[in-house]
């Protein structure tokens, strides 16, 4: 195995690229023209929204908490103080209105008693409705009060967020998923293209006559196209954060390493696929059975938890899924690579299975 | 596989080689030796088996019966990959890099580096006659210069075993006789050429001529051995002579077998 073999074929790709410029333009720009457009689009609602709320101690507070009318569309749940947090992170409710224990007490000492809104703010639609239903409940309250005394013990409310805040918006979410779903499909497609014409040329002939090993060729092309698909990823990043004013916590590096390794399982996917295909249309005829179903179900469109079972078991077998929580724990919740260590197993068995499948078919090749 | 040496220092040994794809039989019992230092011929329609022979030759791909040793190894092995070259059929070439990039590229594959890697990107540049060119990327290039840089990636890294499929198609008769010099130079280094041609001129130029049909070798010989043995002047009708021959030897042989 030699490292300058693999390199000068990484670096044969690089320079390849770099002279089509059609296509460096496809890379880089497409996502941003989508990423743009998207935010200008966006507007979209959930259906499934959870509010928990902490009522205050005794009777007469589980009494209040059970008369909050809501709309239709946000179910109530009624927890203890010590659930509220972890609940959130769980992903159980979307938010908690907490009433002070001792509520009851303040409003007959003629205080102002103080609620909170905890949001957990990673969905900031969902976010937003809530905020606005809570402020909404309470304004109401104040006004149904029969004189300008009582008025004045209106609660007060205090907003806080888990994740995110009130500057959060749809695209703040969705640029994680946008990162994977297009460091995923361009690689894939660039890849696949790249091989089939490395096989309608005729120069695979000469790469598999010459001294080069499976392995020497796979990983050559893996750090050619990983190279672009960080590059693109670095790009976008920057789009998003300095243009679209996107606002992330996450660390960087933590979003690369994702990045690389859904791009070493979309290289390997695409050399594998190539192998199905006589022309680049029918490389095209595979994006709806490989790239489509990934985008609907990986979290861009609709949340993985709210999918019909099949499909969400569907979902939990596809790449895309899990570099999407991966990148939206890092980049919204400002997770560590520790922190996502499943996601990343799940990613490292795909690449893997993917390396076997390319070089299997690399393999029938040479006979 | 092994590798063990074989027994006969020629460069290509071919014995009683079968090659079958599922339905069809491309190499039928094919048995041939290439000395060092020949340029050998293979001639034969479409189909006939050439590119299978080569491909074989190469190791890509093990044949169905017999054996076959290039460079004293059995095939297939990696291990003679770095002393052979190779002209594919159609240019193949990265479109987008210039001709030197892609001498480069191929001359790192093949292991070599910094100044002996430019000295011979120099010397391949000058013997396909492109210096002028070197930087111009191959997609801007006409379809005689394609194959000549064609030629240059087979010969970058000085192989000791050349296989040239159809090497001088789209090339003027001037340069024509240019590569078939060359090939004579090479040829006197102790460079064993096997050439898959379709033009007779070409196949004149050839020490020995193998003609393939049907996946058969029906003979292997100097061109003039051919045409006295077929009592014909130009090779299309000495073909039609031998694969005539071959099918009254099948018929005899048939008969033999039912008598």
């Amino acid at each position: 195995m030699s490292f300058i073999r693999v390199m000068s074929l990484a670096g044969r790709i690089v320079r390849q690229f770099v002279r089509d410029r059609r296509t460096l333009a496809l890379l880089f720009l497409a996502p941003l023209l989508v990423m743009t457009l998207l935010q200008i689009v966006l507007n979209s609602s959930d259906s499934s929204v959870t509010l928990a709320i902490v009522p205050p101690s005794g009777p007469l507070g589980a009494a209040i908490a059970s008369n909050i009318k809501l709309p239709d569309s946000i179910s109530i749940k009624t927890i203890t103080a010590d659930q509220a947090e972890p609940g959130l992170k769980n992903g159980d409710y979307d938010g908690v209105l907490i009433f002070p224990g001792d509520f009851l007490a303040q409003v007959q000492q003629g205080q102002r008693p103080e609620l909170e809104l905890r949001l957990e703010g990673s969905n900031p639609t969902v976010a937003r409705q809530l905020s606005g239903i809570v402020t909404l409940l309470i304004h109401s309250i104040a006004t149904a009060q029969p004189s300008a005394q009582q008025a004045a013990l209106t609660p007060t409310l205090t907003t806080t967020y888990l994740y995110g805040g009130p500057q959060f918006t749809q695209t703040d979410a969705f640029a994680p998923l946008l990162i994977g779903v297009f460091s995923f499909f361009f690689v894939f497609l660039l890849t696949s293209v790249a091989f089939l014409r490395e096989r309608s040329q005729g120069t695979i002939e000469r790469l598999l006559v010459a001294p080069l090993t499976r392995t020497e060729l796979v990983l050559g092309y893996v750090f050619g196209f990983t190279l672009f698909a960080l590059a693109q990823s670095a790009v976008i990043l920057l789009y998003v954060i300095f243009v679209l004013r996107v606002h992330y916590v996450g660390n960087p590096f933590v979003i690369f390493l994702v990045t690389a390794l859904l791009t070493i399982g979309g290289v390997n996917l695409g050399i594998f696929i190539s192998a199905f295909a006589r022309n680049e249309l029918q490389i095209v005829q595979f994006i709806p059975l490989v790239i489509v179903p990934q985008i609907l179900l990986g979290g861009l469109f609709f949340p993985v938890k709210t999918l019909p079972v099949v499909l969400y078991q569907l979902a939990h077998v596809m790449p895309l899924t899990y570099a999407n929580f991966a990148l939206q724990d890092v980049m919204l919740k400002g997770f560590g690579a520790s922190d996502i260590v499943g996601d990343l197993i799940f990613l490292v068995g795909f690449a893997l299975v993917m390396v076997l499948l390319a070089a299997f078919s690399l393999r029938q090749e040479k006979v | 596989m092994t590798s063990a040496p074989s027994p006969s220092s020629d460069p290509i040994v071919v014995s009683d080689v079968v090659k079958r794809f599922s339905d069809v039989t491309a190499l039928d019992h094919v048995t041939l030796s290439v000395a060092r230092g020949e340029t050998f011929g293979l001639i034969g329609p479409n189909g006939s088996g050439k590119t299978t022979l080569i491909r074989l030759l190469l190791g890509l791909g093990r044949p169905t019966e017999g054996r076959i040793a290039v460079l004293g190894h059995a095939m297939p092995n990696r291990q003679v990959a770095p002393h052979i070259g190779y002209m594919t059929q159609s240019s193949a070439l990265y479109n987008e890099l210039s001709i030197r990039e892609n001498l480069k590229f191929f001359g790192t594959l093949y292991g070599l580096r910094g100044k002996r890697l430019k000295e011979r990107i120099t010397a391949t540049l000058e013997l396909v006659d492109l210096t002028a060119r070197a930087d111009s990327p191959i997609q801007t290039l006409s379809g005689g210069m394609r194959q000549r840089v064609s030629l240059g990636c087979a010969l970058i890294h000085e192989p000791e075993l050349i296989f040239l499929d159809e090497p001088t198609v789209g090339i003027d008769p001037e340069l024509r006789v240019t590569f078939w010099d060359y090939f004579g130079q090479l040829n006197q280094r102790g460079v064993t050429l096997i050439v898959s041609t379709h033009n007779l001129d070409e196949a004149i130029r050839c020490h020995r001529l193998g003609l393939l049909r049907f996946g058969k070798l029906l003979a292997a010989d100097t061109p003039a051995a051919i045409r006295q043995q077929s009592g014909k002047d130009d090779f299309e009708q000495a073909f039609l002579y031998f694969s005539q021959r071959a099918e009254q030897v099948k018929h005899v042989e048939q008969a033999e077998r039912e008598a």
